[in-house]
């Protein structure tokens, strides 16, 4: 080996075998690699798994009432679509009077319906078909009765009803949000 | 001693130099090879431009959008790194699998290439999840509604899908926490992801060396530099070629409006996914897993199996040809369901329209973006902008009652004067001629007030007495009043003398009246901007109606809203209907 720089001394020359160690204590040294091994990595992937697990159930199951609209607005019958205004909160900001969804309203006699109009197969936008017979959603063909019933496409079940009162003429609706594409309705926060 | 000689000492650059220059291709050099380094060169293109866009994104859901909105239009050149990040994402799709798909027809996944094969097929893999992580990051109408629609696929996955789909949008439903763990995924662990495959890929093809068709080529060989390289670089730039054309095209990459949740829009996925959307629609409720997972699950497994499956000697393509018809099925079944998928939007004019509807709106956002997005975030900008902003009050607070133009309740449920036109001279000769029409005065409780200047009176003894106004005399008043909504004074006009003489019995001109409990507003300003802000602060101010039109008894009279509506939006509105005068 050419060595110009001269700056290095000599090395010996490598033994063919590495030092020997006792079987007792290399035993020992395994078991400490591995437990540190162990320790460092619990350390990286504990932490990793409680910060990156859905934690969003807690804004699940409180009532939200919201003013949507009056009564008289309603005509009989005849499905409507009014927006949902509030303060949408959104992990680090607030922000007021926000547009939060739509949802439809049908009266009938005294009382209203509300469904959402978040459509329960992808959560694309429920409309309302032309002649006013029933609702589509324009994405995946979805077909709905105007209560709501599932009637044609992929949608795995009814479209999500939602609970209403009325309180001095004006309608007030629990607005919530729920899980799409399966089956079952649950909701999310 | 030279520099090159003292790093060398201590490197050994050199033989690493010297390795590459003299490395070979066995079976010499071709161009069906170059797919593989073209894919190359495309990824360091998205990967620098990638890099650059991260200088001006800011991954929140008020600021992703207008971060992107701003280096669209604002920073010099961005629109075409955002160009270049874009088409390069779908070239690399595209070039993949161009190169698997020839890997497969060569049987290049054959022994010993196994590994070299399924790390290709984890390349391709790799680079789509990084395309639908990296298009919602845009935060506009298109990349949210496909990532509602992606998560939402992903979420109805059993047992581990709702796990899933909170683990990618950080929550329930998208929002800033969506955006900060895409923006994770798509520029630091997919990158990483995809450099640690594509580097062990490399590796291996060159420790194997290409699959040759013959044992004979083996004779034949080509230095890697320059003969395979140029190949290399011309097929790169080709495909450069067309990312630029497509770039300078689209003026780099789409950007539609903000993304609002509680919007309608016509959402698609992009065309490499078209295939799939396509295929889904024949299968209802339940069977929809057969499309979306079972389906793309059996032909990811069975190109995954292939080197596994073929296990003959020879590897003609002829020999193969029954392992190969099914890889060939699969992408022509891609290819006639994306033009299936292409050609039923195209026949759809109602999807046509929302479409054209989704783009206005997305150009008319850019435009009020240029001027700055205030910190609330570009869909509060895009809401309360005057134009968005007036056509939602009036929604939400006028329409139950009014019409004016497109806007109102049902028809035959609106109670109160139809605006539309509203302070133009017809409007104006129409509420003289019949005030009581349904679309006026007739089913307010102002029904029966005003006579008409050209009917006679129901009552016979009135009819009697009745004589009609004057064409001219119609025609000087109606002139006079359409100045007025003009917001002219109209002094000296012929019809300012009429109205003095013959209205104000009932209303008022410059608040003279005969009799103070008559209902009929002032005329003077009649539906200009203060008349009509005097009348939505409150009905019985004096300065449009006075104030026995607030009398309780008269149900159903307009409501005041100076309580309930800011200043700025009662202006708003008041300038919303003065400018039916000018239609």
């Amino acid at each position: 080996m050419q060595n110009d720089l001269g700056v290095e001394p000599p090395r010996a020359d490598r033994p063919d075998e590495p030092s020997r160690v006792d079987g007792g204590r290399r035993g020992a040294l395994k078991v400490l690699c591995a437990l540190g091994g162990a320790a460092y990595a619990g350390a990286i992937v504990v932490p990793a798994v409680k910060m990156l697990a859905p934690s969003s159930e807690g804004g699940a199951g409180a009532a939200r009432w919201m003013r949507v609209c009056r009564l008289a607005d309603l005509t009989e019958g005849e499905p409507r679509r009014v927006v949902v205004v509030g303060d949408e909160r959104d992990a680090y900001t607030v922000t007021r009077d926000q547009l939060l969804g739509s949802i439809w309203l049908t009266k009938k006699g005294e009382g209203v319906t509300a469904l959402s109009a978040v459509c329960p197969h992808l959560g694309c936008s429920i409309d309302l078909n032309a002649d006013k017979k029933s609702f589509f959603c324009p994405c995946h063909t979805s077909r709905f009765s105007l209560a709501g019933a599932a009637e044609a496409g992929p949608s795995p079940r009814d479209m999500d009803p939602l609970t209403v009162r009325v309180v001095e003429g004006n309608v007030e609706v629990d607005f919530k949000l729920f899980r799409q594409g399966i089956a079952e309705r649950k909701e999310v926060g | 001693m030279k520099l090159g000689d003292w790093l060398d000492e201590r490197t050994g650059y050199r033989a690493i130099v010297r390795k590459l220059v003299e490395a070979t291709v066995p079976g010499g050099a071709r161009f069906a090879y170059a797919w593989g380094a073209a894919l190359g060169f495309v990824l360091v293109l998205v990967a620098v431009t990638g890099v650059l866009m991260m200088t001006v994104y800011s991954p929140s859901a008020t600021t992703a959008w207008a971060s992107v909105s701003y280096l669209q239009q604002k920073v010099p050149g961005g629109w075409v790194v955002r160009g270049l990040h874009q088409f390069g994402a779908q070239a690399a799709i595209v070039l993949g699998v161009i190169h698997v798909g020839y890997a497969i027809v060569r049987g290049a996944y054959r022994k010993p290439r196994e590994v070299t094969y399924w790390l290709s097929l984890a390349l391709v893999g790799v680079i789509v999840v990084a395309a639908l992580t990296g298009n919602p990051l845009r935060w506009d109408q298109r990349g949210f509604w496909g990532l509602r629609v992606e998560t939402g696929i992903i979420g109805t996955v059993p047992v581990v899908g709702g796990v899933l789909q909170q683990l990618l949008l950080g929550g329930g439903t998208p929002g800033h926490m969506t955006l900060s763990r895409l923006y994770t995924l798509h520029t630091v662990v997919l990158p990483l992801l995809l450099g640690g495959i594509a580097a062990k890929h490399v590796w291996l093809s060159r420790k194997h060396g290409p699959a040759l068709a013959k044992p004979a080529d083996a004779v034949k060989s080509d230095r890697y530099f320059p003969t395979q390289a140029a190949r290399d670089v011309i097929v790169a730039l080709g495909a450069l070629g067309v990312i630029v054309a497509l770039t300078w095209m689209k003026h780099g990459a789409p950007l539609d409006a903000p993304a609002d949740p509680t919007s309608d829009y016509p959402a698609r996925p992009e065309w490499y996914f078209l295939a799939l959307y396509e295929m889904r629609k024949p299968f209802p409720g339940k069977l929809e897993l057969i499309a979306t997972v079972v389906i793309p699950g059996l032909v990811a497994g069975y190109l995954f199996v292939l080197p596994l499956l073929d296990k003959k000697a020879d590897r003609g393509v002829m020999k193969r040809l029954p392992l190969l018809v099914p890889v060939g099925l699969f992408g022509l079944a891609a290819g006639v369901l994306t033009f299936a998928s292409m050609r039923t939007d195209a026949a759809d004019a109602a999807f046509g329209k929302a479409v054209a509807k989704a783009e206005a709106q997305g150009a008319k956002s850019l435009v009020l973006a240029a001027e700055g997005v205030p910190p609330e975030g570009a869909l509060a900008m895009l809401r309360n902008h005057p134009e968005t902003r007036r056509v939602a009050l009036f929604e939400q607070h006028c329409a139950s009652c009014h019409r004016m133009g497109d806007l109102g309740p049902p028809q035959g449920k609106d109670t109160a004067p139809d605006l539309t036109g509203f302070g133009t001279k017809a409007w104006a000769k129409r509420v003289m001629e019949e005030p009581d029409h349904d679309t006026l005065f007739g089913k307010t409780p102002f029904k029966g007030e005003m006579p008409s200047m050209t009917k006679p009176p129901a009552d016979p003894e009135a009819a009697a007495a009745f004589t009609a106004m004057k064409p001219e005399d119609l025609e000087a008043i109606t002139d006079f009043l359409a100045a007025q909504a003009q917001g002219k004074k109209g002094e000296g006009m012929p019809g300012e003398k009429l109205v003095s003489q013959r209205c104000t019995s009932c209303h008022r001109l410059d608040g003279k009246t005969d009799d103070e409990d008559t209902l009929g507003p002032e005329l003077r300003g009649w539906a200009s901007v203060p008349w009509i802000l005097a009348q939505i602060d409150d009905p019985g101010s004096g300065a449009a109606y006075p104030k026995g039109a607030m009398d309780p008894k008269l149900e159903g009279h307009m409501p005041a809203f100076k309580e309930k509506l800011s200043e700025k939006d009662r202006r708003l509105l008041a300038a919303f209907v003065q400018e039916q005068a000018g239609k």
